[in-house]
């Protein structure tokens, strides 16, 4: 099993904007991720390609997501999506 | 005979029209398509919507209708949905359970942009098990006031543009993408309207003044009059108001007033230098706490001070300690249930029993201190009398041991509650600063409920006795050389402006967006004008005679 921890940058989180752009990523990966908001329900685990599952994880900035996902196609997916969340997803998250 | 409803004011303008109610469409037992054809259906009408506000250039919102074409077809509500068929609803039926059951967990959310994507959510099922049923969408006859509980900013979109005269909302904020679409669009907006859906529902004609946030239900000649009036002030006094905004806070002859500003998070720090804002007046630190399982991690929380201090540069920051109560409860503080939850276990009263999130909160702010080479302020919210200071101090001296290099803080006071007003003269010798939180000191003071909105009459801080409480912290302040500033709304509405400074308040703190207008109104009175004046305003009977003798709007 692939596993990354990735902190969200975004102001607000993975509101609606960003939570698209993941999302269709997602969505274009050949196997499903499993989603965990860790600083909020380390137990609830959604579908990376489900918008409304991943809107409902509740992330807000600073909160840290695991992204996961089986099988032999499982790492480079996994890498994909957090390095899309490490970049933002589009929007501008700044220096440190 | 007119009837009005005060609510909030959203998007500038006077508009009056039919009501026109809109309701998602009830379902029904007809079929014409199933649920993954009605969904795609759903899906592609969004994103046609989303093209025509990028036409309008809207792009932001255009994002929003994006996402909810993705809701559209996201396979776990089409999942939860056709349980629901199998189970026996009619497939219309199904989808909005399906997406009301969605709704209520992201209502749940602390996050208030994502609980508020809620109505996005109801908004895609309704449109959903439109689809399924074959229903036409719904369409404006005459020219009218939208009036709802919530808008999806798809629906604002759909409407012939037309015949919408304006929105009338009985629950989102200025910050709902209804309320942002319709200033963006030039449609006058009211929200958080009490009962406006009911009422509506039996009068033939609506006005709205997205100025005031007034609805008035079948309105006369007068209102009409009223309105028209109030809607080429509040037009002009805008223009007006624009032109002092890059100009410094000062009275006629001169006397300089440090401009301040509200912010609730580091990014709210940056727009406010932007907008000319001398310092940080009042930055509130929940934003930190709310939406977690666990309390903020000390360097996290360093982090998000140091960001404010890096944006003020060499400009005061005053950072005020959590201020967490009954109110809005979090998971990780555990408060038993209280009957008066803005008379319990709030702010700094959370010490006794949560030592470790002040601890942690003042580690952080010395640390954020250390990193940026300058001082942040310290604020201690609902301080009763001296016991309560030396509690504090105690908790930053602890601080201090563990962070030794920090540069040294200022420690101020809120002053809220009306012992504080009481104890000025002997708080005065304990702080450095005192500002004064005119909302919830109003509030207290009046013993009227800020929640409750039957008592908005009674919640207008010009009242003599609110002023009379300031009067009084700035003398006792001034025995010690305390500063006084206030960082409540009356800080940022022009007439309570005038007074604040007629009373020999320095600092005022206010949300960026009241500068102009503040610095307006003091820009043409002089200092021993407005002494005179608020003199005057002290000995009056009301708020209402107070608003008349200073009559600045």
């Amino acid at each position: 099993m692939a596993e990354a921890e990735v902190e969200v940058r975004n102001p607000s989180g993975l509101h609606a904007r960003p939570a698209a752009t993941f999302v269709r990523a997602a969505a274009a990966l050949p196997i499903d991720v499993r989603v965990t908001n860790l600083s909020r329900d380390p137990d609830k685990s959604v579908s990376a390609r489900s918008v409304l599952g991943v809107m409902g994880l509740g992330v807000a900035r600073g909160h840290r997501i695991r992204l996961g996902a089986d099988g032999p196609e499982g790492e480079a997916a996994v890498a994909t999506l957090a390095e899309l969340v490490a970049s933002g997803l589009g929007e501008d998250v700044g220096g440190v | 005979m007119s009837t009005q409803l005060r609510g909030l004011p959203a998007a500038p303008g006077v508009a009056t029209g039919v009501p026109w109610i809109y309701r998602p469409p009830a379902p029904d037992e007809a079929a014409r398509l199933s649920i993954t054809d009605a969904a795609d259906a759903a899906a592609a009408e969004l994103e046609r919507l989303a093209g025509r506000l990028r036409v309008d250039g809207r792009p932001d919102e255009a994002e929003i209708l994006d996402a909810q074409a993705l809701m559209a077809i996201d396979e776990e509500l089409l999942a939860a949905a056709r349980e629901r068929e199998v189970g026996g609803l009619a497939p219309a039926a199904a989808v909005v359970a399906a997406g009301e059951a969605v709704a209520t967990t992201f209502e749940a959310l602390e996050d208030p942009i994502l609980s508020a994507r809620a109505v996005d959510v109801r908004d895609v099922a309704g449109r959903i098990a439109r689809h399924v049923t074959g229903a036409p969408p719904p369409q404006l006859e005459r020219r009218s006031i939208v009036v709802a509980a919530d808008l999806a900013p798809s629906v604002t979109v759909e409407l012939d543009r037309a015949l919408l005269a304006g929105i009338a909302l009985e629950r989102g904020s200025r910050t709902s993408h209804a309320a942002i679409l319709a200033r963006a669009l030039g449609i006058p907006a009211v929200v958080c309207v009490p009962r406006i859906v009911d009422a509506s529902a039996a009068v033939g004609e609506l006005a709205i003044d997205g100025d005031s946030g007034l609805a008035v239900l079948d309105p006369d000649d007068v209102d009409r009059d009223r309105l028209a009036h109030a809607a080429a002030a509040a037009s002009s006094r805008r223009a007006a108001d624009e032109a002092f905004r890059g100009r410094p806070l000062a009275t006629s002859d001169g006397h300089r007033v440090q401009c301040m500003a509200n912010v609730g998070d580091p990014a709210e720090a940056v727009v406010a230098f932007a907008a000319g804002a001398d310092g940080i007046g009042l930055f509130r630190t929940e934003f930190a706490f709310a939406g977690r399982a666990t309390g903020p991690a000390e360097e996290e929380q360093a982090e998000a001070y140091a960001r404010v201090l890096r944006a003020a540069g060499d400009a005061p920051v005053v950072i005020r300690l959590a201020d967490i109560g009954g109110d809005k409860p979090l998971p990780y503080v555990a408060i038993p249930e209280e009957a008066n939850p803005f008379l319990g276990i709030r702010a700094i009263r959370l010490a006794d029993t949560h030592p470790e999130l002040f601890a942690t909160q003042l580690r952080a702010i010395l640390r954020a201190s250390l990193q940026a080479g300058r001082a942040a302020s310290i604020m201690a919210p609902m301080v009763a009398d001296a016991a309560d200071v030396a509690a504090v101090r105690r908790l930053v001296d602890e601080a201090r041991s563990a962070v030794p290099d920090a540069p040294s803080p200022r420690l101020g006071i809120m002053v809220e509650i009306p012992s504080a007003v009481l104890l000025a003269d002997q708080l005065g010798a304990t702080v450095d600063f005192m500002s004064i939180g005119t909302n919830d000191l109003t509030q207290y003071l009046l013993a009227s409920d800020r929640t409750n909105p039957r008592l908005a009459e009674r919640q207008d801080p010009l009242h003599p006795a609110v002023l009379r409480a300031v009067a009084r912290v700035v003398e006792g302040a001034a025995a010690h050389g305390c500063e006084v500033a206030v960082c409540g709304e009356m800080a940022g509405d022009p007439a309570g402006a005038a007074l604040l400074v007629g009373m020999g308040v320095e600092e005022l703190s206010m949300d960026p967006t009241a500068f102009g207008g503040v610095k307006r109104a003091l820009a043409d009175r002089s200092r021993t004008e407005l002494e005179e004046l608020a003199r005057r305003a002290r000995e009056l009977g009301s708020a209402a005679e107070v608003r008349e003798l200073v009559a600045i709007r």
